[in-house]
């Protein structure tokens, strides 16, 4: 599996740029993808921890109720929600989108009277898949919970790091992202009930029911509101999938890497699919959700999932192979899915000390566009350092 | 006739030729012998000079590059920084602050000086939000295997400087004090780059639960937004803030830290240019005797065409030249020295200003330059004069000339008293920019009008003795009397050190003599606890228990603390203490008159000297001072001394600041006690109390006494080798001119052995001479030491340090050192003489030039 | 007065240098002599010889009846300063003493002061011809006003013998001219005896006698004889 490496690397980490003068490589442009957050939050576990706390375990039949279980669970060790999405400006133009908050309990601090006690930690990372640079634009932020600046509600989706914020107003869901290249603001309106992903929202990662995670997911969100690429302001409209997840503990022994796709069918439906990779290539599991557009639920075993590589693509940069087009056959789905464009590495070695594919890509049924999603890839790169 | 003019060209390029050449011979002529006598002394002194003054300034510039630069690394990238009080400031600031639209990033600090239990200095700690502070200052970030340590709250990451001081590595635990309590902290890192400078970084949570700092903070660090306005912020921002809590750039505070330590490196520059002024006085002494040695050369030159500008650039070129060896000597001496001193002593000499660690000398080009300059500078210069003399000279009765005086200009007596006038208005004036200027150039000033008022002075007094018919004495005063010019060029030197030795030894016992006595009334209790500073403090019920120790008769606690009077300035000291204001005298060494507040007037402060100096205020003057977050008046009551706080300080009663902050800790107390009780008992008492006696340090007043002199003295070793140099190198000198003086005045004893003078007789005239020199170098060096001994004590220390000191002169020192260099000459000269009454000084009667 | 009785004279050191040998003098009370011969032949050494201020490496020298060669150097300087007066050919005026004072250096060095010892620098200069000088400073007077001075200081103390060393050499010919004259006129007046080194044909002229000196010894010559 991915060695899991400097846990809380991240959060020392400071943004990227404005960084000078420091005699050691402080992480710059630190993206989590949100399985390997997971690895990166396990590894707490795995150092001997001072001050041990105990973290609650995911337990099958627990019944999730919204918009209570939209907000935070502060007592899990990680929760993330996690937007991705598609975005057409007023010129017919497509871009990819992704913004992501986690929040972490690191265990520590707990006893602490103090405001900055680091009880329950925030991060953030935003990207945009702009065709016009053919790669992506990414920013992050980092902070302890504390004073209002940084927080996560536990009555509902409202978290915020200073002025990136994802609130939740009954179905409608308001994301402002200040970024240094870009900024987003977009509402996100849901037309359906939550999706509960795995067992009604408990979604298991690998054979032992112990690696599993709270898990629901909002497909389908209609999104309008403006997007700014440097000083440029433009109106978009598009969809968009919102996942939520929270747990103490996630992936399996053995594990490599995963795959991981969601898919906002033009007719309303929605799939969401990944599959959990050992060294040799093989999914040790596999699961996903299938919703019709009118809200007929299917939740898939993993010998009903199979991804098939059709094309990679090499990056020059670190010189991997990343399969950024598969044919996903999941239950009666059969979708081809390719990439907007190749380039959608994001390049986190400095940070989390892992690179990993992260990208918008389309839906095709046969020849024909028959979804919007996005697809994630980790565990390509040759093995990590330790 | 074309070959008739071609010829003549010809016999006229011969001739200048021929007369080229012979001003070549005697000007390499020269310099050989410079580069073999005494000269070479000229080059050692100017070598000395530059070096002292180079290596100072390398020393310096190490010291504050190293503090720059960690206070660089300290501020990181921020724009802006909020600065409160040491005991900090309401937390509740930081989201106000945080919310402001031109701030992209605030970084809340909570600086911490943490009591070791294994060292005597504190630790600065730095309690960081590090996500926070990566955005700004990378120094600040803890680097840890486990990088969730950087939130354990028994997490400390001591920068590279700190850890190497602490001597501790990653994996090490460090006690230190928390209030009276040991805690164990974890070395889980390092924080930032390899720095030096001495710091360590917590979690800014662990820091306020464990140092008692909940809901405080002492710093900000802000970085602003693209395009914000930092002005515009920075007036916003100030305008949340309450009194005694500013907003400015990070570079203020490094300027106001940089500020504090500058008097002091400004004092060690000029004590090196003295040592420089004494190598031109000698370049001086020796240029001119060479100048009228050489008068019947230059003379000849003179007739054979050379014009008198070219004779006058020949001199100054051989003072450029010895100017250049010697600074090109000691440029590189410089760079050793300093690099000696910075590892041996570190950047600040041994006064205690820096706590930078290890720093290297850099050779920049511009101070190389500039001290080449000064080096050769000061050897052109003080060649000037000899060189006009020696072109001033009329051929004719140069060449006649057996043995003359220095030719001075006939208003040099009136110049002297001049510049001894405007070096004494000088003294009056006020500082620049903090720095005593013109107190450095009164001093200037007076030493140089004092030695070119030497000769008029010497000959009036030496005329008022009656001439005395024993011979060799009549014949000794008859030749100083005669030829007072050359004697003060050979005295230059000697007067010019002997008057800095003088002045500084006056200074420094002024001073030494000041702190005793001043250590005598604000010490008057019989035993002193001192917890600590920040980490470290005594709670109220600690100060009950302490209070009640059988043989303790009574107990005065003292909190110290430092507030912003004014932001372009480091934190002034805030001394709450018990203190009667009816009887203030009694606890503070007051300065001047003291007053009692009227009914209903604010209540009473009493002010350092420092603070008087820096806000002009005196007693019966109204203060506002920022204490607890708020503005409160205050009268100031009185001023009082204060050696042990530069910065300044301000002594409050104790039950006022009490109520104002609701800070009832104290890090200090005075305690005295019963007839009967035993000092050892009630130490032991406190020790046992305290779980170990390091955790409160109990003194004597005569330790503490004892611990003040000895680094007063300590501080001052280095000033007291480099008056010694500068007297040793004038005295070497004296004992050159005179030895080149008296051989050059052989042909004059050999007619006197002719007829009649006994070898002795010459000697003791010899001997004489120097001795009535000495005399007169010593007392024109006591004369100018003590006037700038004044200057010294009331205007450069007062415009530096805001120290006053009351006047101490030590008379046997000044005796025993007038005796030592009496006799020193005397023997020097009587030395001297031997060479010159043997067989070759009658044989040189015929000797002719 | 002055007797030289086989002497001889060499100068060791990295080169030794036989001045003379087998010389003797005499000269008797009032007689004035003069020594002629070339630059460097040792004139200089024969009157320091004389004056008692180089020993010599055989033979006696015997001034008003004494051997100086069994003094020591402290009675031979008292002996000189009673008994000798020096002209040199550099002056060798003391520059930060007055006329005055310069002449009375061998009363002062006798520890004669006082209204005696002016009397007789007055006496002196006035013979010199610089009466009403005695305040000037040497600066102010001309080579020959000098080289009056040294003969006032020569011959102030009454010594029995001068030794005078190119009195002329730095002087011009008529200036020279005045000098032998006044010389021979005082020191014949003070009834000493004188010996004088010249290369000087007219300072010889006015010797009573005039010797060559030559490596061998002395030779009676002439002024006639010199070139």
């Amino acid at each position: 599996m991915i060695p899991p490496r400097l846990p809380l690397r991240g959060c020392a980490a400071p943004q990227g740029g404005g960084i000078r003068g420091s005699g050691r490589p402080v992480a710059a442009n630190v993206i989590l993808s949100r399985r390997r957050f997971l690895a990166l939050a396990l590894g707490v576990a795995v150092t001997p921890a001072r001050g041990e706390v105990t973290y609650p375990d995911v337990e099958a039949g627990t019944t999730l109720v919204f918009p209570r279980d939209e907000g935070a669970h502060p007592a899990f060790r990680s929760e993330w929600w996690y937007v991705t999405g598609w975005l057409r400006d007023s010129r017919g133009r497509d871009y990819g989108f992704q913004i992501t908050f986690f929040r972490n309990r690191p265990g520590v601090a707990e006893a602490s009277t103090s405001r900055f006690a680091p009880k329950q930690l925030l991060f953030a990372h935003a990207a945009i898949a702009d065709p016009g640079v053919e790669r992506l634009r990414v920013d992050q932020r980092a902070a302890r919970e504390g004073f209002g600046l940084a927080y996560a509600s536990a009555d509902r989706t409202d978290v915020r790091i200073d002025d990136w914020s994802l609130v939740q107003d009954a179905d409608r869901f308001v994301a402002k992202i200040a970024a240094r290249d870009f900024a987003l603001d977009l509402s996100l309106a849901a037309t359906m009930p939550p999706l509960l992903e795995g067992d009604r929202g408990v979604s298991r990662k690998g054979p032992d029911p112990v690696d599993a995670s709270y898990y629901y997911s909002r497909p389908q969100l209609v999104v309008t509101g403006t997007l700014t690429l440097g000083d440029d302001a433009r109106q978009v409209t598009g969809v968009a999938w919102l996942d939520h997840e929270w747990s103490s503990r996630y992936l399996p022994q053995g594990a490599v890497g995963w795959d991981w796709t969601g898919i906002d069918f033009d007719d309303g439906s929605a799939l969401m699919a990944f599959r959990i990779r050992d060294a040799s290539a093989k999914a040790l599991w596999a699961g996903g959700t299938w919703r019709g557009a009118h809200g007929a639920t299917r939740t898939l075993a993993p010998d009903e999932i199979a991804f098939t590589p059709l094309a990679h693509w090499r990056s020059p940069r670190t010189g991997i192979d990343y399969p950024v087009s598969f044919r996903v056959r999941a239950g009666n789905s059969d979708v081809t899915l390719a990439p907007l464009f190749p380039d959608q590495e994001l390049d986190a070695r400095i940070g989390v000390g892992t690179v990993y594919w992260e990208g918008a890509v389309r839906a095709m049924v046969g020849d024909r566009p028959a979804g919007r999603g996005y697809l994630e890839l980790t565990g390509y790169g040759q093995p990590l350092r330790i | 006739m074309t070959g008739i003019a071609a010829r003549m060209r010809l016999w006229g390029d011969a001739a200048r030729w021929s007369a080229q050449r012979a001003v070549a011979r005697a000007v390499t002529g020269g310099l050989r012998e410079a580069l073999r006598g005494r000269s070479l002394l000229a080059v050692v002194a100017i070598a000395f000079g530059v070096a002292l003054g180079y290596a100072v300034e390398l020393v310096n510039h190490a010291a504050v590059s190293e503090l720059n630069a960690d206070l660089a690394v300290l501020a990181g990238n921020a724009d802006l920084e909020v600065r409160g009080p040491r005991s900090g400031f309401d937390e509740m600031l930081y989201p106000t602050i945080a919310r402001d639209a031109g701030v992209a990033v605030a970084s809340p600090v909570v600086e911490v000086g943490v009591k070791l239990r294994d060292h005597d200095e504190p630790l600065d700690v730095l309690g960081v939000d590090v996500f926070r502070a990566a955005q700004i200052n990378p120094a600040l970030v803890a680097v840890a295997r486990e990088r969730v340590d950087a939130l354990r709250s028994d997490a400390l990451f001591p920068s590279t400087g700190a850890a190497q001081w602490l001597g501790v590595d990653v994996g090490d635990s460090v006690i230190v004090q928390a209030g009276l309590h040991d805690v164990a902290l974890r070395v889980a890192g390092r924080a930032g780059a390899d720095r030096a400078g001495r710091y360590a970084v917590m979690d800014i949570a662990a820091v306020q639960d464990r140092f008692d700092r909940g809901g405080r903070l002492t710093r900000i660090d802000l970085r602003l937004r693209a395009g914000a306005n930092a002005e515009a912020v920075q007036k916003r921002l100030q305008a949340l803030l309450p009194p005694g809590v500013d907003v400015a750039p990070p570079s203020s505070s490094a300027q106001a830290t940089t500020r504090f330590s500058r008097a002091y490196r400004v004092n060690l520059n000029v004590l090196a240019l003295v040592a420089l002024f004494t190598g031109a006085m000698l370049v001086y002494a020796t240029q001119t005797l060479s100048a009228v040695r050489r008068r019947p050369q230059f003379a000849l030159l003179r007739t054979l065409g050379l014009s008198r500008r070219r004779l006058v650039m020949w001199v100054i070129g051989e003072g450029a030249v010895l100017g250049a060896i010697g600074a090109g000597v000691g440029l590189a001496t410089g760079y050793l020295i300093a690099s000696m001193a910075l590892a041996r002593f570190g950047p600040d000499l041994g006064a205690g200003f820096f706590e930078a660690g290890a720093a290297k000398p850099a050779a920049e080009p511009l101070s190389i330059l500039i001290f080449a300059a000064l080096g050769i500078g000061a050897a052109v210069l003080a060649s000037a004069l000899p060189a006009r003399e020696a072109a001033r000279a009329a051929p004719a009765a140069a060449l006649k000339a057996i043995d003359a005086d220095v030719l001075l200009p006939a208003a040099t007596n009136r110049i002297a008293w001049l510049l001894i006038g405007v070096g004494f208005g000088m003294a009056f004036l006020p500082s620049i920019d903090e720095l005593p200027l013109f107190g450095y150039l009164a001093i200037a000033l007076i030493l140089t009008g004092g030695i070119l008022a030497i000769p008029a002075a010497a000959q009036a007094a030496l005329s008022r003795i009656r001439a005395p018919r024993a011979l060799p004495l009549s014949l000794a005063l008859a030749h100083l009397r005669a030829t007072p010019g050359r004697f003060a060029a050979m005295l230059a030197a000697v007067v010019a050190s002997v008057a800095l030795m003088v002045s500084m030894a006056i200074m420094v016992t002024s001073f030494r003599q000041s702190l005793d006595d001043w250590l005598r009334v604000v010490l008057p209790a019989d035993l002193y606890l001192r917890a600590g500073t920040d980490s470290a403090f005594l709670s109220p019920r600690d100060q009950q228990v302490i209070a009640a120790i059988p043989g303790v008769a009574r107990a005065e606690f003292m909190r110290v603390t430092s507030i912003i009077v004014d932001p372009s300035r480091p934190r002034v000291v805030l001394l709450a203490r018990d203190i009667d204001p009816h009887d203030a005298g009694a606890r503070i060494a007051l300065v001047g008159r003291d007053i009692v507040p009227a009914a209903g007037a604010p209540p009473p402060v009493w002010i350092s000297e420092a603070v008087a100096d820096m806000q002009h205020l005196t007693a019966g003057a109204a203060m506002t001072l920022p204490i607890g977050g708020r503005n409160v008046a205050f009268t100031v009551a009185g001023v009082f001394r204060d050696y042990a706080r530069q910065q300044g300080s301000i002594v409050i009663e104790r039950a006022r600041y009490r109520a104002l902050s609701g800070d009832d800790a104290v890090n200090e107390a005075a305690l005295w006690l019963a007839q009967d009780a035993s000092v050892a008992a009630v130490r032991d008492a406190i020790a046992r109390y305290s779980g170990g006696r390091a955790r409160i340090r109990a003194e004597t007043p005569a330790s503490l006494r004892d611990l003040s002199l000895a680094t007063f003295d300590r501080t001052f070793a280095v000033t007291y080798a480099l008056e010694a140099a500068a007297v040793i190198i004038g005295l070497v000198g004296l004992s050159a001119a005179l030895a080149a003086q008296t051989l050059a005045r052989s042909r004059e004893f050999g007619m006197l052995r002719h007829v009649g003078m006994t070898r002795r007789q010459i000697e003791a005239m010899l001997a004489i001479e120097g001795a009535v020199l000495a005399a007169i170098g010593v007392a024109a060096g006591l004369i100018q030491g003590f006037a700038v001994s004044l200057i010294l004590i009331h205007v450069v220390n007062r415009q530096s340090f805001h120290w006053g000191m009351s006047l101490h002169v030590p008379w046997l020192s000044l005796a025993l050192l007038a005796v030592v260099l009496l006799v020193l000459a005397t023997a020097v000269a009587a030395a001297s003489a031997r060479r010159a009454t043997g067989i070759a000084a009658v044989r040189a009667v015929r000797e002719d030039w | 007065m002055v007797e030289l009785r086989d002497v001889a004279k060499a100068f060791d050191g990295s080169s030794p240098r036989q001045i003379f040998t087998g010389l003797s003098l005499r000269v008797e009370p009032g007689e004035y002599v003069a020594v002629v011969g070339a630059s460097g032949v040792g004139k200089s050494t024969l009157l320091n010889t004389i004056a008692g201020l180089e020993a010599v490496d055989a033979g006696d020298v015997i001034v008003d009846g004494v051997d100086c060669a069994h003094l020591d150097d402290e009675a031979r300087t008292t002996f000189r300063r009673d008994r000798m007066g020096f002209v040199f050919q550099a002056f060798h005026v003391l520059p930060y003493l007055s006329v005055a004072a310069n002449v009375a250096l061998p009363l002062a060095l006798q520890g004669l002061h006082g209204e005696a010892a002016d009397a007789r620098v007055h006496a002196m200069l006035e013979a010199v011809g610089l009466g009403g000088r005695e305040a000037s400073a040497p600066r102010e007077l001309s080579g020959g006003e000098l080289q009056r001075v040294a003969i006032a200081r020569a011959l102030v103390h009454r010594p029995s013998l001068v030794l005078a060393d190119e009195p002329t050499g730095n002087l011009d010919p008529q200036t020279a001219r005045q000098i032998v004259a006044l010389l021979r006129e005082t020191v014949k007046a003070s009834g000493a005896a004188a010996v004088l080194a010249t290369h000087s044909r007219a300072v010889a002229a006015s010797a009573d006698r005039v010797y060559r000196l030559a490596k061998d010894g002395l030779h009676p010559t002439s002024a006639a004889d010199i070139e």
